[in-house]
């Protein structure tokens, strides 16, 4: 099936699905809402192929930033660069159409099955117009056709299969979630963010979409930029991670140099000393055990230290940010 | 697409009898219908615009009016006089491109202000329908030219037509063009609602945001949902001139769009059966109570003028009201919903689980199994 890449040729270079994602720098990217700087001069770039998460307590300017990255926030300075395209300034859907998906924090699908939510996830990448639709041309029937076969296919990878034409108003609450990262999926991104994935989600489910999350990076080679609150899945996850506070870039490095980064710890925290916080320390290093570990052991472990683990509570609580928040 | 058959045949049985009603019907009969098919194609038309694409419009009217003016312009005299089914298709584009014109107010104001912004529209075309006197005739309106298709006339005797001993008069012909035009306007817009234009548009309307991050050009959605709309708007209304043969400044008003919209939200919203089943019911009513006033109680035929008795159209428009109220109280989502859940409850418990309006037909194959498998993550 070539129609994963049909589209893109036409609105962009030509990108197989094995072929590695480029690079997506972002620098010096400032962003200020009436006197409030959300993000100011933040730079990272994602590694092809990597996972990158984005991590910061609320308000640090995380989903700000991934209203920059798909164009539904212009930076006041910086630069957003996909390869060599910048992506600054463009619109929402031109950066779509390059390839970069994102998920929602507070979900957002439309009316309608799940196939019909994946299937505008096959937007950009189909052509049907108004005129062809209409009259049900052979191509557009199709077109149609081949692109819900697909939809299949990633509704199976993504655990959705079961569910393809149940409507998204009678799923539950992680299985929705689900269906925007499945609909992210369907636009056979070169870029995925997701914000906050797992948020809400219980212990199976968390398992569930990390292991989503870790097959379509393995099989499709796509760059994923991560915003989650969990830390047990960001640092099981991320290859590297990028802490930011009050719109600042606080650390970089590695899931191994941010858990011992002492600014780290004073953000989360506030200004106690890093070894009177158990808290975040315990974490930042429960996932160690599950770190090397199959799947499938890593779905027990987090399952087992769930119900027991403190921390899991107060994140949950945590998460609950804003609706609004996400409005550009 | 073989799974589409027994959907076509359960459409044939109303089409031929739709195609029968002629030989049976006297005239008034079918003028009642056939100002209903106008309207269901305006109200397809509109239910494109506000049900699916989210965007409310006051204005429907005005592109009526464009329709059937420019019809009756472009094909009459004072005019270019050009062949009437050449001025009929031009009318249909020219409504497109007032729409067209539009589409950059509607792409600026959202919601409620969306629709004062097009209630502004009727207000200036009842205007201009007033006094540009030399196109539409002023107040007093003009008569329409009759449509001739390659020398077969839509009117009482061009030729003289009798049809298994039923003469075919102007309503008879006329009859059969607006089943045409409306079975054109079902298979187009159910094409167009179920492909990828309509899921885009209902992305649209349920998150400009998610629409815009999955690759739609929401501003050129928002637009073309304009052009789409009042191109029905715009065929509905050549039919209306050519069923009423003149047309008047004061029927395209602003009770005109006020029924167009009653008709989708009764019908139900972004359905094109629920707008065509809303758009006979606005229709027929004031036209079957005027009819039949003089049996009805509380209700005073035309003219009679009884004390404290209500005239047949007043009558029509507080039962509509009264509807449109038990409508939005008891199901929101108008006589479609309504079928549909009627329809879900007749059905064998074969598969209480799918949607009774399943999108593809391919889904068939799937969903039986849906109820038998347990969702896999529930907490």
């Amino acid at each position: 099936m070539n129609i994963r890449t049909t589209g893109r040729t036409a609105t962009g270079p030509a990108a197989g699905p094995q072929a590695a994602p480029p690079a997506l720098h972002v620098r010096d990217v400032t962003v200020r809402f009436a006197g409030l700087t959300a993000l100011d001069a933040v730079s990272f770039t994602v590694a092809p192929g990597s996972v990158h998460a984005l991590i910061g307590p609320n308000g640090a300017g995380k989903s700000t930033c991934f209203n920059v990255l798909s164009g539904l926030c212009r930076p006041a300075a910086g630069q957003v660069l996909l390869g060599d395209t910048d992506l600054t300034g463009l619109a929402p859907h031109r950066i779509a159409a390059l390839g970069v998906a994102r998920t929602f924090q507070n979900i957002v699908t439309t009316e309608g099955t799940v196939a019909d939510n994946l299937m505008l996830g096959r937007h950009a990448l189909s052509r049907a117009g108004f005129a062809a639709s209409a009259l049900r041309l052979p191509g557009a029937v199709r077109e149609q056709r081949a692109h819900l076969d697909r939809v299949r296919e990633i509704a199976e990878l993504t655990g959705l299969g079961a569910h393809v034409d149940t409507p998204v108003a009678l799923l539950s609450y992680g299985d929705r979630k689900r269906v925007e990262l499945a609909r992210a999926l369907c636009l056979e991104p070169r870029v995925l963010l997701l914000d906050e994935p797992v948020a809400g989600m219980n212990g199976a489910e968390r398992a569930a979409t990390a292991d989503v999350v870790r097959t379509v990076r393995e099989q499709l080679g796509l760059s994923v930029v991560l915003v989650e609150h969990d830390m047990g899945l960001v640092m099981r996850l991320a290859d590297e991670v990028t802490v930011l506070d009050f719109g600042r870039r606080l650390a970089h490095g590695t899931p191994d140099e941010i858990r011992r980064h002492p600014e780290v710890l004073r953000a989360y925290l506030g200004t106690g000393a890093p070894d009177e916080t158990p808290e975040i320390q315990e974490a930042l290093e429960t996932p160690e055990a599950a770190e090397t570990a199959d799947p499938a052991e890593t779905t027990k472990t987090t399952k087992a230290t769930e119900p027991t683990d403190p921390t899991e509570t107060t994140e949950e609580t945590a998460v609950t940010e804003p609706p609004g928040e996400n409005a550009p | 697409m073989s799974e589409l058959v027994p959907k076509w045949g359960k459409l044939l049985l109303p089409a031929l009898l739709l195609c029968a009603l002629p030989f049976y019907l006297d005239a008034f009969w079918l003028r009642i219908g056939l100002f209903s098919i106008a309207a269901a194609i305006g109200a397809v038309g509109l239910g494109l615009l506000s049900g699916t694409a989210g965007q409310l419009s006051l204005g429907h009217a005005f592109f009526l009016a464009v329709g059937a003016y420019g019809y009756t312009w472009l094909a009459g005299d004072p005019g270019p006089a050009l062949p009437p089914a050449l001025a009929a298709v031009l009318a249909v584009l020219l409504a497109g491109a007032a729409g067209g014109l539009f589409s950059p107010v509607a792409g600026r104001v959202r919601g409620i202000y969306l629709g004062i912004a097009t209630l502004a529209l009727v207000f200036l075309g009842h205007h201009l329908l007033l006094t540009a006197d030399s196109v539409t005739g002023g107040f007093n309106g003009r008569s329409v030219p009759p449509l001739t298709l390659g020398g077969f006339g839509f009117t009482a005797d061009d030729p003289e037509l009798t049809v298994l001993g039923v003469p075919f008069g102007a309503e008879e012909r006329l009859w059969y063009l607006g089943l045409a035009l409306f079975a054109l306007t079902w298979f187009t817009a159910r094409g167009l609602l179920r492909g990828r234009p309509g899921r885009a548009l209902s992305a649209v309307r349920d998150s400009e945001t998610a629409a815009a991050v999955m690759g739609v050009n929401v501003a050129r959605y928002r637009s073309a949902a304009f052009v789409v709309s009042s191109m029905y708007a715009g065929l509905a209304g050549v039919l209306l001139a050519l069923s009423f043969r003149r047309v008047v400044p004061d029927y395209f008003g602003l009770a005109l769009s006020v029924d167009y919209l009653a008709m989708i939200v009764i019908g139900g919203l972004g359905s094109v059966a629920g707008a065509t089943a809303g758009a006979f019911f606005v229709t027929a009513l004031p036209l079957l109570m005027t009819r039949y006033a003089d049996q009805l109680p509380l209700v005073a035929a035309p003219g009679t003028g009884g004390e404290g008795a209500l005239g047949p159209t007043e009558a029509a428009r507080y039962l509509y009201g009264a509807v449109i109220v038990v409508i939005l109280l008891y199901a929101p989502d108008g006589l479609h919903g309504l079928s549909r859940r009627v329809r879900a409850r007749l059905r064998p418990a074969r598969s209480p689980d799918r949607p009774p309006s399943a999108p593809w037909p391919a889904s068939a194959e799937t969903s039986p199994a849906t109820p038998a498998r347990a969702k896999e993550h529930t907490p």
